[in-house]
């Protein structure tokens, strides 16, 4: 058989289980944690009134985040990506590692205190080039660094991951990479914070 | 609820006992502690198998602890939640199987006697089997055929007798990268040769064959064309209704009688009710680590050291494979355009293999050396893109890391090697149950020392200096390895040896409880060495083989 024919076999065979496992997601009243899922997407996470950071603790975060990974015309930037509105998810989402939230956390108010102290401004009010230069600095210091690569391993993953998590909007960051990602991908009813649910309904429906 | 035979655990060491047993008309009942993912709830979502870990336990609700020596020979245990080092594997139906990359590789006849071929090594407690290959051979030939095993064999200097000729299944395709791998083998005068693999390229029985995912090792299969417990064993023994699968049932206290029987396993369903199986038999295959810690919670009047432990044997001599591994780049600009696009492709399979130096000499002395697996880095893209983020000690951001990002995907490709050794059993090598620390249902979590023998590095540093010459000849750049002295937890074996001697061994020549009459144990904590190959093969050999003998066993209650 050719690589071909099997892959269209397999497409069907695959289809055919998606509705078992909606029909599992019903049953187990499943579906409806989906809005949770969808809110990275659609806009449900409030960018502005997160439980999280102050409103100066949002813009800090941006300016931050866009001098890790910038949009400079080679590939998408964070806004492009939606990286900050995923690193919000990230701050709810329990299973994410807590040491690695509470960095962000530390290091936002700690740059806040760095900047005040060293610039007298606010680091939001600081010229772009002074952002940088305090960026460079910062990362000397352990707080600093943590903070940086923390930010940065969520910028990656909104680079990386698979865009039904609201991220890597069509691709972009796969196809800047030439990246081909594995099939099936991961889709909406089997996303992570469900997918347990959708197992544990289907015991009965499959068993 | 009681049944001719309660199974606790369901990967490799499990299934085929569950196979067996249910087509030989037993009921059986599984008690698996982790949930019951179905074919169809497999995806390639990252955030699901490697970022968020969802195929193991929350390290809040399950954890160890792991003790390390320091270089002035002191020994330093943490618990993996404060260390992050991920101890677990696939907690599901199935087990690590579902997950596993599916190397099959068989042990070679000395490895069953390593004892009286290379002697013993100082400070090490090195054991024949009781048992030699021709007896797990027909068991080995099972599995390629139940379990489905594809490859083409090719003769090499160290190929194992076979009874039959070739794999059952043709080799799977592969990235064209596996041809510069065999060419340079005969520039070297190795035998670079087809490697084996548990994942069938044709269709079996309700299987699909393998279809190229792009992703799959530490990955679920959406084809079941990997040889996973769950999807050629389990799925076809519940056709015989003879099969209960109870998920989510954490098995606790294994309870004896005044014979020193067990007449009940004891676990925690989802809810954390304690409920409890009955049975004649009871086979324990929750992969070493969990398995001895269960006969050493299982404390009873007849053996208050925990069950099967009056010989104190329970948890000690854990195995890990040994292993070296590096790495090196085919730099597109080093190559034709031609050459180029054979190579820079998502078929993600290499499947080549050296065992030249399975054995070998040194110093006049001969060695115990062992498998080289040639492969090309995993397809998903986050651990390559982390790996980027530092260059050396030093953080990397903004536009030089997005630009080390663009080089590193589409100018070059990885390769990589993965060298496997015997890993020597040592008196620091062992699992016993933490005096402090519990898991989420207040049992105590396993504590495990992870002492090296040193002379691991010998075969170690011997492969890894070989996989470096084929890695030139290849035409590699940036080319590193060495040996790895922190055990991988995907390969972990041993910690209830089987022997003659109950005074030495835990188990018998049929991995039946000395101690125990009616408790078997078919994961790989039989063995007492583990050979130079990764170790799932072995133990659904093994497994096939003890399964005879459970049901010899069974007869005497009919």
């Amino acid at each position: 058989m050719s690589e071909s024919k099997n892959s269209s076999n397999d497409l069907i065979f695959w289809q055919t289980n998606r509705r078992k496992i909606l029909k599992a997601a019903i049953i187990a009243g499943a579906l409806s944690q989906f809005s949770f899922l969808e809110a990275c997407a659609s806009g449900i996470i409030d960018e502005e009134n997160n439980l999280h950071f102050t409103a100066e603790q949002n813009k800090i975060l941006k300016n931050v985040m866009e001098i890790l990974f910038p949009d400079d015309g080679n590939g998408p930037g964070i806004n492009a990506l939606n990286s900050f509105k995923y690193m919000l998810w990230v701050m709810d989402d329990e299973g994410a590692y807590q040491k690695n939230k509470d960095k962000v956390k530390t290091g936002v108010e700690w740059l806040e205190k760095y900047t005040s102290e060293n610039y007298q401004k606010k680091f939001t009010e600081l010229e772009k080039q002074d952002q940088e230069k305090t960026i460079a600095e910062i990362i000397q210091e352990e707080t600093g660094e943590d903070f940086c690569s923390v930010l940065l391993t969520y910028i990656l993953e909104s680079l990386l991951l698979d865009p039904v998590y609201g991220i890597n909007p069509e691709e972009t960051g796969w196809k800047w990479l030439s990246h081909t990602p594995g099939y099936p991908q991961a889709n909406e009813e089997l996303r992570y914070e469900n997918i347990l649910t959708i197992v544990r309904a289907s015991y009965s429906v499959n068993s | 609820m009681k049944a001719d035979v309660c199974v606790i655990g369901s990967g490799a060491g499990a299934g085929p006992v569950i196979y067996e047993l249910a087509k030989a008309g037993y009921h059986v009942i599984v008690l698996e502690k982790g949930p019951w993912f179905k074919t169809e709830h497999f995806t390639k979502d990252d955030m699901v198998a490697t970022r968020r870990a969802i195929y193991t336990p929350a390290f809040k609700d399950e954890y160890h602890v792991l003790e390390t020596e320091s270089s002035d020979g002191t020994w330093t245990a943490v618990p993996t939640h404060e260390s992050r080092k991920e101890f677990w594997n696939g907690n599901v139906v199935g087990g690590s199987s579902n997950f596993m990359s599916a190397y099959f590789h068989r042990m070679k006849p000395n490895d069953f006697k390593s004892l009286s071929v290379f002697g013993n090594i100082e400070n090490a407690n090195i054991a024949d089997w009781p048992i030699d290959y021709s007896e797990l051979e027909p068991y080995y030939t099972k599995v390629e055929e139940t379990v489905g095993v594809s490859g083409i064999v090719t003769p090499h200097k160290f190929l194992e007798p076979r009874s039959t000729e070739n794999y059952p299944f043709p080799p799977l395709v592969t990235n064209k990268i596996s041809d510069w791998f065999s060419e340079a083998g005969k520039n070297l005068g190795f035998g670079i040769v087809p490697a084996a693999r548990g994942i069938i390229s044709v269709p079996k029985g309700d299987r699909k064959a393998c279809y190229l995912s792009n992703y799959c090792g530490s990955f679920g299969c959406s084809s079941d064309g990997k040889g996973s417990s769950r999807a050629a064993l389990i799925n076809e023994a519940l056709k015989t209704n003879h099969v209960t699968i109870l998920p989510d049932s954490k098995v606790y206290h294994l309870e004896t009688n005044d014979q020193n029987k067990i007449i009940k396993a004891h676990y925690y369903d989802l809810e954390g009710n304690k409920k409890s199986v009955e049975a004649n038999l009871f086979v324990v295959a929750a992969q070493a680590v969990e398995t001895a810690r269960l006969l050493l919670m299982s404390k009873n009047p007849s053996c208050p050291q925990g069950l099967s432990n009056n010989s104190g044997n329970v948890g000690k001599n854990l195995l890990f494979s040994a292993i070296a591994t590096g790495s090196g780049y085919i730099e597109f600009a080093d190559f034709d355009k031609d050459k180029v696009a054979e190579i820079n492709n998502p078929m993600t399979f290499v499947n080549r293999t050296l065992q030249d130096f399975y054995e070998f000499e040194k110093d006049g002395k001969k060695i115990k050396g062992g498998t080289i697996d040639f492969l090309l880095e995993h397809s998903n893209p986050m651990p390559k893109a982390s790996r980027n983020k530092f260059d050396g000690e030093r953080l990397v951001y903004g536009s030089e890391l997005k630009t080390r990002l663009l080089n590193y995907f589409t100018t070059k490709k990885k390769i990589r090697f993965e060298c496997f050794t015997d890993w020597i059993p040592n008196d620091n090598c062992y699992v016993t149950l933490d005096a402090d620390h519990k898991d989420k249902w207040g049992d105590p979590v396993a504590k495990i020392r992870l002492g090296y023998h040193t002379a691991n590095k010998i075969p170690g540093e011997k492969l890894a200096e070989i996989s470096k010459q084929v890695f030139e000849e290849v035409g590699a750049k940036e080319i590193s390895g060495a040996v790895s002295t922190s055990p991988a937890q995907n390969l972990q074996a041993g910690g209830c040896r089987f022997g003659n001697d109950p005074k030495t061994s835990v188990l018998d020549r049929n991995c039946k409880s000395h101690e125990v009459p009616n408790l078997y144990i078919t994961d790989g904590s039989f063995m007492p060495t583990g050979g130079s190959v990764p170790y799932t093969f072995t133990i659904y050999a093994n497994s096939f083989r003890v399964a005879e003998k459970i049901i010899d066993h069974l007869k005497q209650f009919s």
